[in-house]
């Protein structure tokens, strides 16, 4: 953690890297029965938490206490997130995002239409996580947005498109 | 994203942000100041200030909400590391020196004088310029305290109205001539806790993080 203050960016990958096996554990310990993806997703939300933070230790302290309690805040973060958060029903949407074998493209170019009449950034957001998958929370760090708020941008933009793809139906 | 390719980004922003808590206290303090001292300058000091600062049950007036400033910006800058303790235990200090000021007015004051300078207009003023005093102290307390990681943002926004509230206190004492400890004690006190309150409402989810 030294080093990495002092700018060596290997060693604070090496550090990241030795964590992330402790997180694993704790957030598998805490969430078994979270799918597997689910659970690395909250190990990554850990992870950025780390990140954002990094310049609250005190380097004339231990830095195990102080990785724990992020660790420990941000994982009951997650799940507590995880418990009171409206699912995504993404699936519910896939007919607005992606059309069935669009043969002609035409469909593509729909829901290319219907994503670009929302705002810039619900755009990239919807782009991001609903088409290609990405997770909210390096969506989040791309966009200098909290994860929390990439949800929220993410659901509304969502209910919008629902919207719209209802008003143009023939 | 898989986590080894966070893990590359991430190490590759290797630039540290600085956390700098006495530039964070020196802000909250210089709000303080200048809005006791723009309040001053508009509303003046007590005309007898000089004759009777040194007077003790005067002296803490202002002593005491200074020192519940102090303690309090210190507990919520140490909470604003993580696995660090906030240490308001030394807040019982100055709040006992408070209530023994209190029982010892009531106890030496007669019956008619003990709340005789409690009224709608010296309440409302001594409440409400303190409350009004302490809204920019907060606000720069939280703004600045975001650059933290409490894990307790209650209680982090708590202790940020806190010494806002204790600060606005201790500025407002050089206007206020209400001398009687069961006033200024029971009052200050109450304003200082519904700054404390108030702030740790509205400012809970601006610590989050």
């Amino acid at each position: 953690m030294r080093s990495a203050l002092g700018g060596d960016a290997r060693a604070y990958a090496r550090l990241l890297r030795e964590v992330t096996p402790v997180l694993r554990g704790i957030v598998s310990a805490r969430g078994r029965n979270l799918a597997r993806d689910r659970q690395e997703d909250i190990v990554q939300e850990v992870l950025m938490a780390i990140h954002r933070k990094r310049h609250t230790w005190q380097p004339d302290l231990p830095v195990r206490p102080w990785l724990y309690t992020i660790a420990r805040h941000k994982v009951i973060d997650a799940f507590r997130a995880r418990v009171g958060a409206i699912s995504l029903p993404i699936e519910d949407f896939e007919n607005a995002l992606v059309a069935d074998d669009p043969p002609d493209g035409l469909a593509a170019r729909d829901v290319a239409g219907l994503i670009g009449q929302l705002d810039r950034r619900s755009a990239q957001i919807v782009r991001a996580v609903g088409l290609e998958d990405e997770a909210t929370a390096s969506v989040g760090l791309r966009l200098g947005m909290s994860e929390g708020a990439v949800r929220v941008a993410l659901h509304r933009a969502m209910r919008r498109l629902s919207v719209l793809a209802q008003g143009t139906k023939p | 994203m898989r986590t080894d390719a966070l893990i590359e980004l991430l190490s590759r922003d290797a630039v540290w942000p600085l956390f700098r808590p006495r530039r964070i206290a020196a802000a909250v303090l210089a709000a303080v100041v200048l809005c006791s001292a723009l309040f001053l300058a508009l509303a003046g000091v007590r005309a007898d200030l000089w004759h009777k600062v040194l007077e003790p049950a005067i002296a803490a007036k202002t002593l005491l909400p200074a020192l519940v400033c102090a303690v309090a910006l210190r507990g919520a800058l140490r909470l604003a590391r993580p696995g660090a303790k906030a240490g308001a235990g030394w807040l019982w200090g100055p709040a006992v020196v408070a209530a023994l000021l209190w029982l010892r007015a009531f106890a030496s004051l007669p019956a008619g004088q003990r709340f005789s300078e409690v009224g709608v207009l010296s309440l409302s003023e001594c409440i409400g310029l303190i409350l009004c005093l302490s809204v920019v102290p907060a606000v720069v307390a939280l703004l600045t305290l975001r650059e933290g990681a409490s894990v307790r943002p209650w209680q982090s926004a708590f202790l940020a109205g806190l010494a806002a509230g204790s600060g606005a206190a201790a500025g407002y004492s050089f206007f206020c001539v209400q001398d009687n400890p069961l006033f200024y004690v029971t009052w200050y006190g109450l304003a200082i806790l519904l700054a404390a309150a108030g702030t740790a409402l509205a400012g809970v989810r601006l610590l989050r993080w």
